[in-house]
């Protein structure tokens, strides 16, 4: 287990540093200037000459390539073009709201999905079966911007059950930044009413960005119960006279549960994309939003920060994902 | 006795909710919540900051040594300085001697001349976007500022640079006044305090900054030491990127002013009784350029001409901006010191034929250059370029649109490689000159540069007028100048967008100038 976890986190760096250099590699072939960017349209030559000298972009790329290295081997990952401040304040600032938006997200992911899974394969071909089938194929095939509008619309705009975009109402005061995610902040400093208006806050950005992902968890509880429940060791539980709810709870859904845990790696993929959307729809100060600000601005040092994090992440959830492999099922073992 | 205990406890309950309630109805009389889209906010140091968000914070919380009053952008205002003289010195340059008023920064401490020395020195050694005000354009170095006592301040400038030029430039952000007492202790690293002002303030202007959580909001408050506070004493800027967001959120009364409506929306919210409607001025203008070099297409000015005969400006404003911009066609626009708004082209498709066929461009095919995103007024590059490409056609101009985002177009268009370009232009400071010499002075590398388009006269009657201080003179050579670029020049001018801000009908007081200042302790809500 030792020797397998020392080669994967082996492996880890070496996917950041490919995440990174693809990164690189793009930025140097989008044929735009960063400096004509920055300075906009009235700056004069010199000014464009000056900034270039400054940020060390009048240098061939390979020898760019090489500064932002080394300077990434000490943990720097430069400052960024648009903002000026180090990337890491930067990331510091912003991710841990992408966090929490995406955590809320795949807690809604699971909770919603695995009884809809459940049911569905405990109901084959009954209507809720075909009622969750029907909402999974929706919910997987609806863009999220649209989502978005259209729940603010609804809920907010409408009926005016939900609050607007942000994160919380503009005449509260957030608590002290201990870890940046609010919810837990709020929690922290004892602040019930910061604490209650923040979910609020958070419940609609949370089931828009987590609606493919509930989509995707449903279908695929859905078909895993499907195949355990035909199996062998299930109709002997139920010959044994156990009652319905122990046999799919616990004998069942244990089972099914592997395929589940396999997809919810790639789902936090999903949740990272979507929060691009989902957060510039809801003005959620995160990760999401810094991208696409940084990328319309061509700040490429901050969006290769973005890069890194997101390919960090994304890799060592993998990882986790594979380790907890072996907690559900004692037969898999790494060597 | 049961009862009673009840029945008062009822009552004291009722008593504290109803104190709590009107508690923070008060709040929210006395705070000030805008929406809008501030990402292009960049920095909080008046030093550093070039952009219109940044206007928009900084002007209240930093005094300049003059200021406009409100919208009108004619004439400058005492601000920090009561008063001023301007003086020649030996040598051939001038001076201007300002004197300072009695007035305290949000730290307690008084406004001395040496915070001016600090703060115009510190802009200049940052070296930051807005930096060539001081450089190129007052002339200014390390030096030029002087504190001769503790209130009074001279401003030493070269014999080539123009006294009023720089009083204007001064209201803008660099010419924001700090407490060097307090910012110079927190300099890190050689960064002239940039980082600590981004989160703290040192100015003595009506507000200070309470906190700026990037890419959620600014919140203001009131400077305790400002002589005379306004009524609101909170100033919550959130941050909505989406139009639409804006829109619903200041319908549902969770902010009170919108910064960016559609023109759509906009329309809409004309006929809300619940809400204000403002067409506030703006210096921008919505242009093309018409690349005029030799071998070029648009070298022969009746090439130049029949554009400006064949685009439907009225058509642009009433279809595509509803209403949100006016007609313009010469480089000086209305709000400036010296604007010539006549109208020397109204359209004339058979006239923009003619002049092709006796220039010998009949059949002409150009690459139309545009930008991605949206272009003035709020309205899609891609659907004005569609309209002008319309309206050439009809003329005979077939113009091919290739878009590009704005900073490869900028690169392409600054080593003159475009035909035709979609381009909009504002001026750094509010004087004519800084419209003046870009747009016309070949030499100065800008615009009229850009464009190929070289003409001695032009860039001899900028020059004149850059450097005339009498105001009549110098109205009277903008005349001969803005005259001559609009019917030679390398440009046919689109329109003048207004900026469109919404607020809610309890919002009294609110002023946005053309140089995009907004006096935030003017502003007061009704119960």
């Amino acid at each position: 287990m030792l020797a397998f976890l020392l080669r994967r986190v082996g492996s880890l760096v070496f996917v950041v540093w490919g995440v990174g250099f693809a990164a690189f590699f793009i930025s140097q072939v989008v044929p735009a200037d960063p400096a004509a960017a920055a300075l906009g349209n009235n700056a004069r030559p010199a000014q464009v000459a000056a900034y270039r000298e400054k940020r060390g972009l009048d240098k061939p790329p390979w020898q760019q390539y090489l500064l932002y290295m080394r300077s990434l081997a000490t943990g720097d990952l430069g400052r960024s073009l648009r903002t000026g401040r180090p990337i890491l304040n930067d990331l510091r600032d912003f991710f841990p709201a992408t966090f929490e938006l995406t955590i809320a997200a795949m807690l809604f992911a699971l909770a919603l999905g695995i009884p809809a899974g459940i049911v569905a394969a405990v109901k084959q071909d009954g209507p809720l079966d075909l009622g969750v089938r029907t909402l999974a194929l929706v919910g997987g095939a609806t863009p999220v911007y649209w989502l978005a509008i259209l729940m603010l619309q609804l809920f907010h705009a409408k009926l005016g059950w939900l609050p607007g975009p942000g994160r919380l109402d503009a005449y509260l005061l957030a608590p002290p930044r201990v870890t940046g995610i609010l919810t837990l902040d709020a929690l922290l400093a004892g602040d019930w009413e910061v604490l209650g208006d923040a979910l609020r806050h958070l419940l609609l950005p949370a089931l828009v960005l987590g609606a493919f992902s509930t989509a995707l968890v449903a279908r695929m509880v859905r078909s895993a119960m499907l195949e355990v429940l035909s199996q062998d060791f299930v109709r002997t539980a139920k010959a044994k006279g156990l009652p319905d709810t122990k046999v799919v709870l616990k004998h069942a859904l244990r089972n099914a549960a592997l395929p589940v845990l396999t997809v919810l790696g790639s789902l936090l993929g999903a949740l990272l994309t979507g929060a691009v959307l989902t957060e510039t729809i809801f003005s959620w100060p995160g990760l999401g939003s810094y991208a696409t600000a940084s990328a319309t601005a061509l700040d490429f040092p901050a969006v290769m920060g973005v890069t890194l994090i997101a390919g960090l992440a994304y890799s060592v959830i993998n990882l986790l994902v594979d380790v907890l492999y072996v907690v559900f099922d004692p037969r898999i073992a790494y060597a | 006795m049961r009862f009673k205990q009840l029945a008062a406890l009822m009552v004291a309950l009722i008593v504290a909710l109803s104190l709590a309630v009107g508690a923070a109805q008060s709040a929210r009389q006395t705070t000030l919540v805008i929406g809008g889209d501030w990402t292009d906010l960049l920095t909080i140091d008046p030093g550093v900051s070039y952009e219109f968000s940044g206007t928009v914070v900084i002007d209240n919380i930093y005094e300049r040594l003059v200021k406009f009053d409100g919208a009108d952008l004619s004439k400058v205002v005492p601000g920090l300085a009561e008063s001023w003289e301007i003086a020649e010195q030996g040598g051939g340059g001038t001076s201007i001697t300002f004197h300072l008023k009695d007035a305290n920064f949000s730290t307690g401490r008084p406004v001395k001349s040496s915070d001016v020395v600090f703060s115009f020195e510190r802009a200049i050694q940052i070296g930051g976007p807005s930096s060539f005000l001081f450089t190129d354009v007052a002339g200014m170095d390390i030096g030029s500022t002087v504190a001769l006592d503790d209130k009074t301040v001279r401003l030493d400038l070269p014999a080539s640079i123009n006294p009023s030029i720089v009083l204007n430039l001064l209201t803008f952000n660099i010419g924001g006044i700090m407490d060097q007492a307090e910012v110079e202790p927190n300099f890190q690293d050689g960064d002239y305090g940039q980082a600590w002002l981004n989160d703290h303030s040192a100015g003595s202007g009506p507000y200070m900054l309470e906190r700026w959580d990037r890419s959620a909001q600014v919140v203001l408050v009131a400077n305790p030491e400002y002589p005379t506070p306004g009524s609101i004493t909170r100033v919550i800027m959130r941050y909505m990127q989406e139009a639409n967001a804006q829109r619903t959120a200041l319908e549902s009364g969770e902010i009170d002013i919108a910064w960016d409506y559609t023109p759509e929306a906009f329309q809409a919210a004309e006929a809300n009784t619940n809400l204000k409607t403002y067409k506030t001025d703006t210096f921008q203008m919505t242009y093309l350029g018409l690349n005029s070099g030799p071998g070029a297409p648009f070298e022969d000015n009746r090439v130049r001409d029949a554009v400006r005969y064949a685009v439907d400006q009225q058509a642009i404003i009433d279809s595509l901006l509803l209403g949100l911009g006016r007609r313009m066609q010469t480089v000086i626009p209305a709000g400036l010191m010296g604007a010539d708004t006549t109208i020397y082209y109204e359209r004339d498709v058979e006239k923009a034929k003619s002049l092709l066929a006796e220039a010998g461009a009949t059949g002409l095919t150009v690459e139309f250059l545009i930008p991605t995103g949206a272009c003035g007024g709020g309205i899609p590059c891609a659907d004005l370029a569609a309209k002008v490409q319309a309206d050439l056609a009809e003329a005979g101009i077939t113009a091919n649109i290739k878009q590009t985002v704005a900073s490869e177009l900028y690169t392409i268009y600054r080593a003159q490689g475009a035909q035709i370009v979609l381009a909009a232009w504002s001026p750094d400071y509010p004087d004519p000159d800084g419209n003046a010499t870009p747009l016309s002075n070949y030499d100065a590398s800008s615009i009229a540069w850009r464009n190929a388009w070289n003409n001695p006269e032009a860039g001899r009657l900028a020059t004149e007028g850059a450097t005339t201080i009498d105001p009549a003179v110098r109205a009277e050579i903008y005349g001969r100048l803005t005259r001559l670029v609009a019917t030679e020049g390398p440009y046919t001018m689109l329109y003048q967008p207004y900026k469109p801000i919404v607020t809610s009908a309890k919002v009294e007081g609110f002023v946005r100038s053309a140089g995009g200042d907004v006096e935030l302790d003017r502003i007061s809500k009704l119960p």
